[in-house]
């Protein structure tokens, strides 16, 4: 009985703990907001003339871990918060519905879903499966990496709250646009068939006794996702800004500023975007650094959104769906990532 | 001599998440067989028709014992493996 009591005190004080980490989390960006300090790096590409080559890495770095720490940390603990107590019972109720539903339950989900293949895979299948059919699905798969809690935090603070904002909406318009091409091709049209359930829409729940945890348990497994989610993205992360460090130091003046502004910027920017694979919020620091070197504003939009993969995911996804689909919804993410820049462009005069 | 059906569920390729729920359980398995109890560990595409049709998870990594989803989206200890598995008839 006393065991009992104990571990009872002990859980309290460990949600305790664990709830005071996160309000400290969300206290220093609330905090660095209000201080008006800058949570983005501060050093300029001229900057980088007065070092020597092998001490760009070591600038860069701590000027972006420096800055960027509290945004970092912030970022990775809300995205494994949002994750683990993201109510489910109302993607389980709606997943089946009709059509527009299906695309609104498609484009609404993805920013709750970071870029692990573990969250994306099973909703893909899921909403493809369970009646919404396959333009939800595809909305889904293009929204969930441009419009994730992770990427739009780092661009927000980095780069700016406008291109952010900017970003969802189009990366939104697209997704729809992909989405519905897709369930009107003929291919499209296949793949959905052979995925449809005969039985009735909504299976989910028959067999499941999930056990539900404490809440510091709970606190700890979304922690721990943001911890994983880490682990994953940051080696990459570190090595991209250490490239992207070189990129700036040694690009020349007006290179830049010559090929990737105007129209011409804007569709350099989509060729490289896509196959200059760059790891999640890579695309970020490099876009960031390209725009302090002279890249106009509307082709780093257009070079965002050209950025819509995550290997191991398309993996996965391209075995479900097989490789027309996957070409066709990179055609189009490709046309509207011009469309888009170009407009940008004209409509802020930022070409 | 008790057999138990254990089912990792995640997607294909394996994430590292979903890996690591499977090393959880084949370590719970070692120690269980010499209690004589037989554990069967399987993976399972989480995006293939069956698997849907079946359990209708959507959030991976997810662990069915005997039939059942246990545990799904996190990574169980391994004493709560041990007793979903002791307590699976």
């Amino acid at each position: 009985m006393r065991c009992l009591k104990l571990s009872e005190a002990v859980r309290k004080i460990r949600t305790f703990l664990l709830l005071v980490f996160v309000f400290l989390v969300i206290g220093l960006l609330v905090y660095s907001r209000l201080m008006a300090y800058s949570l983005a790096p501060t050093l300029k590409p001229a900057d980088f003339s007065k070092y020597a080559w092998y001490e760009i890495p070591f600038h860069y770095l701590w000027d972006y871990f420096s800055h960027g720490w509290i945004c970092l940390l912030f970022a990775f603990v809300a995205a494994g918060l949002v994750y683990e107590f993201m109510p489910k019972q109302i993607i389980n109720k709606y997943m089946g519905s009709s059509k527009v539903t299906g695309y609104a339950i498609g484009a609404g989900l993805a920013p709750f879903f970071t870029v692990c293949s573990c969250t994306m895979v099973p909703l893909f299948t899921g909403i493809l499966y369970t009646g919404a059919g396959i333009g939800p699905a595809i909305t889904f798969l293009l929204m969930a990496p441009a419009a994730n809690i992770l990427t739009i935090l780092i661009t927000g603070e980095f780069i700016s709250w406008e291109i952010a904002g900017v970003r969802i909406v189009v990366s939104l318009a697209t997704a729809v646009l992909a989405g519905v091409i897709i369930s009107k091709t003929p291919w499209g049209r296949t793949i959905e068939k052979e995925h449809q359930i005969s039985q009735s829409p909504v299976i989910v729940h028959r067999t499941i006794e999930v056990v539900k945890p404490p809440l510091d348990e709970r606190l700890i497994s979304a922690l721990k996702f943001g911890g994983y989610l880490a682990k994953q993205i940051l080696p990459y992360f570190l090595v991209g800004l250490v490239i992207v460090g070189y990129v700036t130091a040694y690009t020349p003046p007006g290179i830049v500023e010559g090929y990737l502004t105007g129209i011409t910027g804007v569709l350099i920017a989509s060729v490289i975007g896509g196959p200059l694979y760059t790891p999640t919020l890579v695309e970020v620091v490099l876009g960031r650094s390209l725009l302090q070197l002279g890249m106009a504003k509307a082709a780093l939009l257009t070079w965002l959104m050209g950025q819509p993969y995550d290997i191991p995911n398309m993996i996965a996804i391209s075995r479900i769906v097989r490789w027309k689909v996957v070409l066709t919804y990179a055609i189009i993410a490709w046309a509207s990532s011009i469309i888009f820049g170009l407009t940008y462009g004209l409509i802020t005069g930022s070409l | 001599m008790k057999n138990v059906k254990a089912e990792v569920m995640g997607p294909e390729p394996p994430c590292w998440r979903c890996q690591a729920v499977k090393k959880t359980v084949e370590k719970v398995a070692e120690k269980l067989r010499a209690e004589g109890i037989n554990v069967e560990i399987a993976r399972a595409n989480i995006a293939s028709k069956e698997v849907v049709r079946k359990y209708g998870v959507l959030f991976s990594p997810a662990l069915a014992i005997n039939d059942a989803v246990k545990t799904t989206r996190r990574i169980p200890t391994e004493e709560e493996v041990e007793k979903l598995i002791r307590a699976a008839e």
